[in-house]
């Protein structure tokens, strides 16, 4: 059996950063699993910035950051991870610079930074439009410097422990087919995130179906803050593909079929630069409203005015967006209006972990989108995203040394690799009632309709019952391939089968929790609700298989609940 | 909307149980702005659900889905199927894995070969202790006219596009490849790299010089890098720290003589500038059919009318460089 003292799942922005750290420790063995090569993972698609303040445009201070953090949550974020997270931010942006990351700059050599949404000053840090393509490579990059062996092109199945103590994974290698058993001390969880629940109209990767998530829900773990799931206020009108804030930070227009920048009307101040659950909702209200546009195909839409900013500084600040739209929409920003509408981008939601990233099982550890710290709470706002990840990517890496340095491994029950093969094995021997495509479709539609960017409790116990009506349904799904060798037929079964799991947790929680708040809208009940609802959902998966929702406080320093206005 | 039947040609290969790789044809409806890699999906989700290929981000960031369409390579997610029958005249799509590397099956190739590669040539900054500060209180200062010398090399998204096509690769089992060695400039000219122009010596021992400049790296790009021009600078920096004594240094300076000298390329030297007497042997047989027709010229050239000005041009042009 493959035997690691720390194993770490994901080759994202956090898997990377968390190798690195427990790289530097000699004498440790480490490996990186992930189930594409490591800088394919979707870090690479973010495109706006990172955020730190490091006061280089104008005064900032980790305090304000934090500030802007906890009021961009709604005040739902725990305020001591918020705080560990914003002072952190500045070292740790020097730290990659110091690698080689290759930032924009000003001209007098110093990290250039830009206006992002929620943000009081500009705190942005950037590679033109393509920060985490830039940060992803470097990380790589750093490393190969240091020798870290990657499991590249393996899927994970299931995360094994005692009820005490993490004994490792079982994955499958997509090359051979193989199912495995890795023994670690240690793993770290940096899986991403779960928006292709919402299939159909993602900015998200193909890949992003939240298999650590899934995996730490089956293995009995609780998650956390489900609910909450983010709505990109500019996605591309066909394909739900990212137009990144960075956009709207360089100065872009938001525009509605009266030729109005109708964001005066819902944040004056703020306008194109008020966090991104509230801009969501007011596209949407515009196009609900009858002022948005409508193409051909039916599509509806508003538009993303680049135009005034001018040829130069689009290409010189937003040159992937410029070839985006033109690859994609058959739009060039800088003759034409890009058309954009909300697209599901982030999870605010997800495994359950502290400000170190340990889950209630010891030696288990999650980071990245795939954990719910919190410190994004019921809206994250743009630029933090990329500090979250390399943050408590650095801190679980350092947290998880500590523990394997002073413990052995625990042992593994084989017969966890042999469950994960039957339950494979079932797939091919399926009898093929349902197809995955129609399935896959049914639950987006279902997720857009009960849990998208407005709810309502009628809407929301339907979508519940449909749910689980496709989760019955998709045990007669069938992989048709019979092949061990790379078969994506099975893989892209097993990434639906993750998806299902997850939709039903995030429905739950939506329905409990009667207010609104950040992401999550009600419009039975629009106001938040401190007295009864300031506090985190919690779902964990009973031994009936039945799930079950509690609520757990937020920690709260110094920032008071105060009304949100932008 | 626009419609079209497309008749899709997709080589298929399972060294497992093929003995080579074989074409298999599908038909699909297509409507307009539909994507090669939409296509694939819906081949896959409605024809054929054995049919392997890569995908992830499907927004052209993450490098998985390249493969050759009508022969040239192309990220699946980005190519529009209507631009490539417009621009073939067709109504047929041949779809193959891309080369220079081994068949995993289907469209997915193996990419261990050209990484490995990749990572023997040390890409990674080694950080110069002039430069980068000692504590994470400060960052290095990068100004944006040096940042623009390696910018567009850090867009590389590994998707082996350029590696596929690349000729020298194709030759010569030695030869770093387009990407890699793009990514060895890369960090030769980042300021906060302690190697700097001593990192083309990694070029030259993975033959560098090999490079034929058939810019096929840079037409297939699907991010508009050159990684031949990088290989171009990478080779000039060799001679800037004294790798002289190779045919390749000696052929470039034996051009730049010749400019110097006459203003006109000496075809007659070049090979002894080149090669030495050897050569002069290897082109003799080719040197003596050119004499016997008329078509050699003097070893001695006249210099051309306003060489004067040539000369202050290219000294220029160095300087710039």
């Amino acid at each position: 059996m493959l035997q690691f003292d720390i194993l770490i799942v994901g080759a994202g922005g956090a898997g990377l950063y968390a190798a690195l750290e427990t790289s530097k420790r000699k004498g440790l063995s480490v490996a990186v699993l992930s189930k594409v090569y490591p800088t394919r993972s979707h870090t690479g698609a973010a495109q706006g910035g990172i955020n730190a303040a490091l006061g280089n445009v104008a005064p900032d201070s980790p305090e304000k950051h934090a500030y802007d953090t906890v009021k961009g949550s709604d005040f739902l974020a725990d305020q001591d991870a918020v705080e560990l997270m914003c002072e952190m931010a500045p070292k740790i942006i020097r730290e990659m610079e110091h690698m080689g990351l290759p930032f924009s700059r000003l001209k007098d050599g110093r990290i250039a930074q830009r206006p992002f949404g929620g943000a009081s000053f500009p705190r942005t840090c950037y590679a033109a439009d393509k920060t985490g393509h830039v940060m992803l490579q470097t990380l790589y990059e750093q490393c190969l410097k240091n020798g870290v062996k990657f499991l590249n092109e393996w899927f994970l199945l299931s995360v094994v422990h005692n009820g005490d103590r993490v004994s490792g994974v079982v994955a499958m290698d997509l090359r051979t087919g193989g199912v495995h058993g890795i023994r670690a001390k240690a793993v770290i969880l940096a899986t991403g995130g779960h928006a292709r629940v919402y299939w159909n109209r993602t900015s998200n990767a193909l890949g992003n179906t939240g298999d650590g998530t899934a995996a730490v829900l089956r293995a009995g773990l609780p998650l956390k803050d489900m609910e909450f799931v983010q709505f990109h206020p500019t996605g591309l009108r066909r394909t739900g593909i990212l137009v990144t804030e960075g956009a709207r930070g360089e100065g872009g227009y938001l525009i509605n079929n009266k030729g109005e920048r109708f964001m005066k009307k819902y944040a004056p101040e703020k306008m194109e630069l008020a966090p991104r659950d509230m801009v969501s909702r007011a596209i949407e209200t515009e196009i609900m409203e009858g002022r948005g546009f409508r193409d051909d195909e039916g599509n509806e839409f508003v538009y993303l005015d680049l135009r005034h900013l001018g040829r130069k500084k689009i290409l010189e600040r937003l040159p992937q967006i410029r070839e985006l739209a033109i690859d994609f929409e058959g739009v060039d920003p800088i003759e034409e209006p890009i058309p954009v509408r909300p697209t599901a981008h982030y999870s605010m939601g997800g495994i359950d972990a502290d400000k170190l990233g340990r889950t209630p099982i010891k030696g288990l550890y999650a980071a990245g989108e795939c954990a719910c710290i919190s410190v994004h709470g019921a809206n994250r706002l743009g630029g933090n995203s990329l500090l979250d990840i390399v943050v408590f990517g650095k801190l679980s890496g350092e947290d998880a040394i500590n523990y394997v340095s002073e413990i052995g491994f625990a042992p593994f029950d084989e017969s966890e690799v042999k469950k994960e093969e039957e339950r494979i094995d079932s797939l091919f021997s399926s009898d093929g009632k349902e197809k995955l495509v129609d399935l896959r479709s049914e639950l987006s539609d279902v997720m857009s309709y009960g849990a998208g960017i407005f709810r309502e409790e009628k809407k929301m116990k339907e979508a519940l019952e449909k749910v689980r009506e496709i989760k019955e349904r998709a045990k007669h799904v069938k992989v048709y391939d019979g092949e061990r060798t790379f078969n994506t037929n099975l893989q892209q079964t097993l990434e639906f089968l993750n998806l299902v799991e997850i939709a039903e947790t995030i429905v739950l929680p939506a329905l409990e929790r009667k207010e609104s708040r950040g992401a999550h809208y009600r419009t039975d009940y629009p106001k938040r609700d401190d007295e009864n609802f300031l506090k985190h959902s919690v779902v964990e998966r009973g031994e009936d298989g039945e799930l079950r929702l509690s609520w757990k406080p937020v920690v709260i320093t110094k920032y008071q609940p105060e009304e949100r206005k932008y | 909307m626009e419609k079209r039947e497309v008749l899709f040609r997709i080589k298929r290969f399972n060294p497992k149980k093929d003995e080579k790789p074989y074409f298999q044809e599908y038909k699909l409806t297509v409507p307009k702005g539909m994507t090669v890699l939409e296509a694939l999906q819906q081949i896959k989700d409605t024809q054929d659900p054995t049919l392997a290929f890569r995908a992830f981000c499907r927004s052209a960031i993450c490098g998985s889905c390249a493969v050759k369409v009508n022969g040239f390579p192309k990220l699946a997610c980005k190519t529009q199927i209507f631009n490539e029958l417009d621009k073939f005249g067709t109504d047929t799509l041949t779809l193959e894995p891309l080369d220079n590397m081994e068949i995993i099956r289907d469209l997915i190739v193996d990419w261990d070969k050209p990484f490995k590669r990749m990572e023997e040539m040390k890409p990674w900054l080694v950080p110069d202790p002039e430069v980068v500060p000692k504590t994470l209180d400060e960052e290095s200062r990068v100004y944006p006219n040096e940042l623009k010398k390696f910018d567009s090399f850090t867009d590389c998204i590994l998707c082996t596009s350029c590696f596929s096509s690349c000729t020298a690769t194709q030759i010569d089992e030695n030869y770093g490849g387009p990407f890699q060695l793009a990514r060895v400039y890369r960090f030769a000219v980042d300021p906060r790299d302690a190697l700097k122009a001593e990192r083309s010596k990694i070029g030259y021992a993975f033959d560098m010089w090999n490079c034929v400049r058939c810019n096929k790296c840079a037409d297939v790009c699907p991010k508009h890098i050159s990684p031949v021009d990088g290989i171009m600078k990478l080779r000039g920096l060799s001679i800037d720290v004294g790798l002289k004594d190779n045919p390749g240094a000696r052929h470039v300076m034996a051009f730049y003589k010749s400019l110097l000298e006459s203003g006109m390329l000496n075809e007659v030297l070049l090979p002894l500038r080149t090669k030495g007497i050897k050569g002069v042997l290897e082109n003799l047989p080719v040197g003596i059919k050119m004499i016997l027709k008329g078509k050699a010229h003097s070893p001695v050239m006249k210099p051309i009318a306003e060489h004067e000005t040539l000369i202050k041009v290219m000294k220029a042009a160095m300087e710039v460089e």
